[in-house]
């Protein structure tokens, strides 16, 4: 099966990436963040970071992704901690994606929190990006109408 | 290194459709091994299991005397859950104990700040005072047990050693009677796990120093260091890298201990390595073989040191958790054991296998003493642990022994160049070495080139998750209420002038362990030591991105 080709809506678009809590296992959001990058994004790699310094990064930047990557299971109380951050910020219409070691029955809580979309451990980099492509494209959409 | 790599030949690959057709690593494979692929020298090469340059191992004969140590990774939630798990393991066959400690205790911060809150007793167990240290090791045998301490950073395992040791003579045991082990790896802090700040990498090899030079002195059983390969294989790096960097690391750790005028008799004994199980079984063992045959040459010819005890590389094993797939968890006690089976016939010290539930949460006990049981079968059932270097002289492996120290030694060469490991981590050469190789990695999955079973390969069909471990939930609030009572608890005089002490020692260079045990004495904190080394040394952004 051919790949489908990602690049187009991401091209020239920032995601932030951050690191959760003071789980410290980056290579998961390093991997993630250069293929962002091979797909012409700007990464605005943030590491580790308190959820409002997430969400000042995502509104200054004007970025279109916020990707939160986690090893240690301290997704449960982070996450909701981010999205709640964004919200505060007025942060809206940005895709908010979690990755990682991340349990399905947890996954379904995450997005009932708000979160677009959570990519577990083994989700190919192909995956990741055709997903993120539509829902960057998504948002994209729900800006225009306000915008025009 | 001085000693000249061997000289092989080389396997031409004979047309585009050879190219899978190589290792993990990217070696090419022969289609069949021959003489023609091992190099002129062997038998000086391999020598004999128990002599230099000890390539077949550092025992004469290996496990029929020396079993390997049975050593299950265990760490979760407050000391007392963890120390239940470490008396089960120890109760069902385990022969060591591998102790890892939770995030926020791994970097000294204390479980009462507020970043730590979401990962308080995960990933390991929560530390913030010494009566921690009693807990966690109540009613273990200290004096029979050897203990390895999974402090991988210098900022943490300073006050880790110096509450352990604490806790030991609490109940009675001396210093000089502990055996076990520090991991105690600068590079840990600096480019593997970092969060959510560093210390700079010679702050943090200095602290790493200061405990190897402390233990020479005073704790002649324990290892002060597991030189770490194991972590930067798991962040990314292939198996060259991941043993360039170690022996790099070590050779700097044993050059400043020379240099701090130790003997090198005293210390290289007890420096002891920590390497990864890998995949590929035949270039896994090459690589155990390879560094063993390596270290023992660069202290005898660089070092000029020719006691043989001395020349020995000691190491721990773990099988690859990145290699660990969630999707059919149950395929992953295979994969354990093919790892464990490397290790083995790669001859190791001592052994972790992985839980097969790892790749969803930390493990139940039922995966926890899976694992222990497949090191069992292992040791009793494949016969493997009969012979010495099983492999010695196979000519596929003695190709990949030799090729994987040549393309090593290139690479400690390189890191020479940069002025060494410390100068090498400062420019930001390791991160980008490894974060360039770990995305490759993933590529080369994504296009479908390399196969995993349940993510490109037999990835359909009905999937039975495993049973999830369930962590304690009170493990916050029992350690804040723990910190809040020892403050209110102590002398704050005694606190305010050994925390003067620690910071002053720290500032001026001296060694920081015998402040540290001051520390100890006047009940310091977890976190209170990590602040003021902070203080003292200085944070650094590390240069990942």
């Amino acid at each position: 099966m051919a790949v489908p080709p990602v690049v187009g809506p991401l091209t020239g678009r920032k995601a932030v990436v951050a690191k959760l809590g003071m789980d410290a296992h980056w290579r998961g959001a390093i991997v993630v963040a250069n293929a962002f990058r091979d797909a012409g994004m700007e990464v605005v790699y943030v590491g580790h970071a308190e959820p409002a310094m997430i969400a000042r990064t995502a509104l200054d930047e004007d970025a279109v992704l916020v990707g939160l990557s986690t090893l240690s299971g301290n997704h449960i109380s982070e996450v909701p901690r981010v999205v709640a951050a964004l919200e505060e910020a007025g942060v809206h219409d940005v895709a908010v994606v979690v990755g990682g070691t991340v349990p399905p029955a947890d996954a379904a809580k995450l997005k009932d929190s708000g979160v677009d979309e959570v990519f577990p451990t083994g989700s190919s980099l192909d995956t990741i990006m055709t997903r993120i492509a539509d829902l960057v494209e998504e948002y994209a959409a729900r800006r225009e109408p306000a915008e025009a | 290194m001085a000693s000249t790599p061997p000289q092989i030949a080389d396997v031409p690959l004979a047309t585009e459709s050879d190219r899978p057709f190589s290792t993990a690593s990217g070696f090419p494979l022969p289609v069949a091994a021959g003489d023609e692929h091992v190099a002129h020298g062997l038998a000086e090469r391999l020598g004999q299991p128990g002599s230099p340059p000890f390539t077949r191992g550092i025992h004469p004969s290996m496990y029929r005397t020396r079993p390997w140590t049975i050593r299950q990774l265990a760490g979760f939630g407050s000391a007392t859950d963890t120390n239940e798990r470490y008396r089960l393991l120890l109760e069902q066959g385990a022969t060591g104990i591998n102790g890892v400690f939770d995030y926020p205790s791994l970097r000294a911060f204390g479980s009462d700040d507020e970043q730590a809150a979401s990962d308080v007793g995960r990933g390991g167990v929560a530390v913030d005072v010494r009566d921690d240290f009693l807990d966690l090791f109540a009613d273990i045998p200290l004096a029979e047990t050897s203990v390895s301490l999974v402090s991988s950073q210098p900022i943490g395992a300073v006050p880790h050693l110096a509450m352990f040791l604490w806790a030991a003579r609490q109940r009675g045991f001396r210093a000089e009677q502990l055996t076990g082990t520090s991991q105690n790896d600068f590079l840990m802090e600096t480019a593997i796990t970092i969060a959510p700040k560093a210390l700079p990498p010679a702050a943090s090899f200095r602290l790493e120093c200061d405990v190897v030079e402390f233990t020479a002195r005073e704790m002649p059983g324990w290892n002060p260091i597991s030189v770490t390969g194991y972590n930067y294989r798991e962040a990314g790096s292939d198996a060259p890298l991941e043993l360039a960097l170690t022996l790099a690391h070590g050779q700097a750790v044993a050059r400043e201990m020379i240099d701090r005028g130790l003997d090198p008799r005293t210390i290289l004994p007890r420096l002891s390595f920590f390497l990864c199980a890998h995949n590929d079984l035949f270039e896994e063992v090459a690589k155990f073989r390879a560094a063993r045959r390596m270290w023992s040459r660069w202290v005898r010819d660089v070092l000029g040191v020719d006691d043989e005890r001395s020349q020995r590389f000691r190491f721990h094993v773990q099988t690859s958790g990145a290699t660990n797939v969630a999707r059919f968890a149950h395929v992953n006690i295979a994969r354990g054991a093919l790892q464990g089976l490397a290790a083995v016939l790669g001859g190791t010290q001592s052994l972790h296998i992985n839980g097969y539930d790892e790749a969803v949460s930390i493990p139940t006990e039922h995966a926890a003493l899976t694992a222990l049981r497949t090191q069992y079968v292992l040791l009793h059932e494949s016969g493997v642990a009969g012979s010495a270097d099983p492999l010695g002289g196979s000519y596929l492996v003695e190709h990949l022994t030799d090729a994987m120290e040549t393309r090593v030694a290139a690479m400690i060469r390189e890191i020479d160049e940069l002025g060494g490991i410390v100068a090498a981590t400062e420019s930001g050469w390791v991160h980008r070495e490894i974060s360039t190789l770990a995305f490759a990695h993933e590529r080369s999955i994504s296009d479908g080139e390399r196969k995993v079973v349940g993510i490109n390969v037999q990835a359909d069909g009905d999937d039975a998750p495993p049973e999830l471990f369930e962590l304690p939930t009170d493990t916050v609030n029992r350690q804040r209420e723990r910190i809040a009572a020892t403050r209110d608890r102590r002398d704050a005089g005694k606190v305010k002038e050994a925390l003067a002490r620690l910071g002053a020692d720290c500032g001026q260079g001296r060694n920081v362990m015998p402040a540290s045990l001051a520390a100890v004495d006047a009940d310091v904190t977890l976190g209170e030591f990590g602040d003021t080394f902070r203080e003292v040394l200085g944070q650094w952004q590390f240069p990942l991105w």
